[in-house]
C-alpha cells in the first residue's frame, strides 16, 4: 500500500459523494445561525432584502405565514431537483429554506429555543442540514446510475453557456442606467477584452471607476 | 463594537465559507458527486474562466451591493455565499497558481480559501459595512442587479430551453411543457425546462414503461402541484 499524504487524505475524502452531508451540515448551520443573527443584533442574515422582509413582517406582526409558504415551496423544489441533477442550489434551498422557511415556521410554533444562543443555532442548523443532505444522497442511491446522466450533460452545456452573456449584460445594464458607468463599462470592457482577460470583470471596474467620478 | 457580533461572524463564516466553497468546486465534478452551487454560480465561475481579476472585480462589484444591503436593512444579501466567497476564493487561489484544475477545482483549497474569506467578509458586513461610500454601493447596486436579474431571467430559460430542444424531441417537449408549467407556477421556467430534460432524456432511454421514467414523472408532478400551492397559484386561476 502506498503512503499518502495528509493533504492527498484530505483531497480524497472531499471528493467523495457522501462528504457532501457533511458540507451541507456546515452551510445549513452558517445560514441558520446567519438569521439567528439577525433577530438577535438586527444584522447578519444570508438573504436579499425582500425575502429577509418577510421574516421581518412575521418578527413584527406574529404572522409568519407568508415567510414559510413562500420558503417551503423553494425548499421541496431544489431539494427534489439537486439530487436528479447533480448540483443543488443554495439559494432556494438553504439560504430560503433553512435561512427564512424553517426560522419562520419554528417561531411560528412558538419554538424559539434555537434563537437562544448561537450555540443552539449552529445545532439546529446543522441538524437541518443532516436530514437534507440524507434525503439528497438517499434520492442519488435510490435513481439508477445511467438514467440522470445523460440529461445531466445537457444541462452542465447550458450552465457553461450562460456565463458567456454575463459581461454583455454588464456593459448594456452600465448603459442604460448612467451616461459615465456606461462609457466606463465599455472602456472597461474593451480593454481587459485586448488584453485577453475576462470582459465581466472589466465592464465592472469600468463602470464604477468613471461612474464614482463623475456622478 | 460589539464583541460578540465579531466572534459569531468569524464563526459563521468559516464554517459557511469553507463549506460552500468546496461545494462550489464540486460542481465541477458533478454529476458524479452531488455538488452544491447553483447553475448560475457555475456559469459565472466560467465566465471568469480562471482569471484572478476578473474573479475578484465580479466579486467585488457584489460586495459593494451586498454592503449597501447589510447596512439597509441588515440583510446580508444571497450573493455573499453565492457569488462572493466562492469568486474571491478562487480569485485568491488562482493568483499563486493559474492551473484551474489545482485550484478552483479542488474542493479542499476552495475550502481553505473560503473559510478565511468568508470570515473576513461577514465579518466585515457585520460590523463596518458604513466605511463603503454609498455611491459606490449605488453604482454596483444599478448596474448588477439588472444584469444578473436578465442572467436569471430570460437569458437563462431562453439557453435552458434551446439546449432541451437541441438535445432532440423527447427533451425538446417535456423542456417545453414544464418549462412553461414552471414559468407559470414558480415565475422562472429554468427550474421545470431541467426537469424536462432529465425525463426526456429517461424516456428516450428507457421509454416511458420504465419504473424510473414513472417515478420521476409522478414526483415532478407532486411537486408542480406542491410549489403551486405554497405560492398560491390555484387562487389566482379564479376557478
Amino acid at each position: 500500500m502506498e503512503k499518502k499524504t495528509f493533504a492527498q487524505k484530505v483531497d480524497a475524502f472531499l471528493m467523495k459523494d457522501e462528504t457532501f452531508i457533511l458540507l451541507i451540515m456546515g452551510a445549513a448551520a452558517a445560514i441558520f445561525a446567519g438569521t439567528f443573527m439577525y433577530i438577535k443584533f438586527g444584522t447578519g442574515a444570508f438573504n436579499d432584502i425582500a425575502i429577509v422582509q418577510m421574516l421581518r413582517d412575521g418578527l413584527d406582526g406574529g404572522d409568519f405565514a407568508a415567510a414559510a409558504g413562500f420558503a417551503a415551496g423553494f425548499l421541496i423544489a431544489r431539494v427534489l431537483e439537486g439530487p436528479l441533477v447533480g448540483i443543488l442550489d443554495i439559494g432556494g434551498s438553504l439560504m430560503t429554506g433553512v435561512g427564512i422557511g424553517i426560522p419562520a415556521l419554528l417561531l411560528s410554533m412558538g419554538v424559539t429555543m434555537p434563537f437562544d444562543n448561537i450555540l443552539f443555532a449552529l445545532v439546529t442548523g446543522a441538524v437541518i442540514g443532516l436530514v437534507l443532505g440524507a434525503v439528497i444522497i438517499g434520492i442519488r442511491k435510490l435513481v439508477p446510475d445511467g438514467v440522470a446522466v445523460g440529461g445531466t450533460s445537457i444541462m452542465m452545456g447550458a450552465g457553461n453557456a450562460t456565463g458567456r452573456y454575463l459581461g454583455p449584460m454588464i456593459i448594456v445594464a452600465a448603459c442604460q442606467y448612467n451616461v459615465w458607468a456606461g462609457i466606463g463599462s465599455i472602456i472597461g470592457g474593451a480593454i481587459f477584452y485586448k488584453l485577453g482577460k475576462e470582459m465581466t470583470g472589466g465592464a465592472i471596474l469600468g463602470a464604477m471607476i468613471l461612474g464614482a467620478f463623475f456622478l | 463594537m460589539n464583541v460578540e457580533v465579531i466572534l459569531y461572524s468569524v464563526i459563521i463564516g468559516v464554517i459557511g465559507g469553507g463549506c460552500i466553497a468546496a461545494g462550489a468546486a464540486r460542481m465541477f465534478h458533478a454529476p458524479e458527486i452531488q455538488a452544491m452551487g447553483a447553475f448560475r454560480t457555475l456559469g459565472e465561475f466560467n465566465a471568469c474562466n480562471g482569471d484572478p481579476v476578473a474573479h475578484f472585480s465580479f466579486g467585488l462589484g457584489f460586495f459593494f451591493s451586498a454592503a449597501a444591503s447589510a447596512l439597509g436593512a441588515g440583510a446580508l444579501s444571497g450573493d455573499v455565499f453565492h457569488r462572493i466567497v466562492p469568486n474571491w476564493a478562487a480569485a485568491s487561489l488562482l493568483v499563486k497558481n493559474r492551473n484551474v484544475e489545482e485550484t478552483i477545482q479542488n474542493p479542499r483549497k476552495m475550502m481553505m480559501a473560503g473559510s478565511v474569506i468568508g470570515a473576513l467578509i461577514v465579518t466585515f458586513l457585520n460590523t463596518m459595512a458604513t466605511i463603503i461610500p454609498e455611491k459606490l454601493s449605488l453604482i454596483a447596486n444599478n448596474v448588477l442587479t439588472p444584469a444578473t436579474g436578465w442572467m436569471l431571467n430570460p437569458v437563462m430559460p431562453a439557453i435552458f430551453w434551446l439546449a432541451a430542444i437541441d438535445a432532440g424531441r423527447y427533451t425538446g417537449m417535456w423542456g417545453t411543457i414544464l418549462g412553461g408549467i414552471s414559468a407559470l407556477v414558480s415565475g422562472n421556467a429554468v427550474p421545470g425546462i431541467v426537469l424536462g430534460i432529465l425525463i426526456g432524456k429517461s424516456a428516450e432511454e428507457n421509454g416511458y414503461k420504465s419504473g424510473i421514467v414513472k417515478v420521476l414523472i409522478a414526483i415532478v408532478v407532486v411537486m408542480f402541484i406542491a410549489i403551486a400551492y405554497f405560492r398560491g397559484f390555484f387562487a389566482k386561476l379564479g376557478l
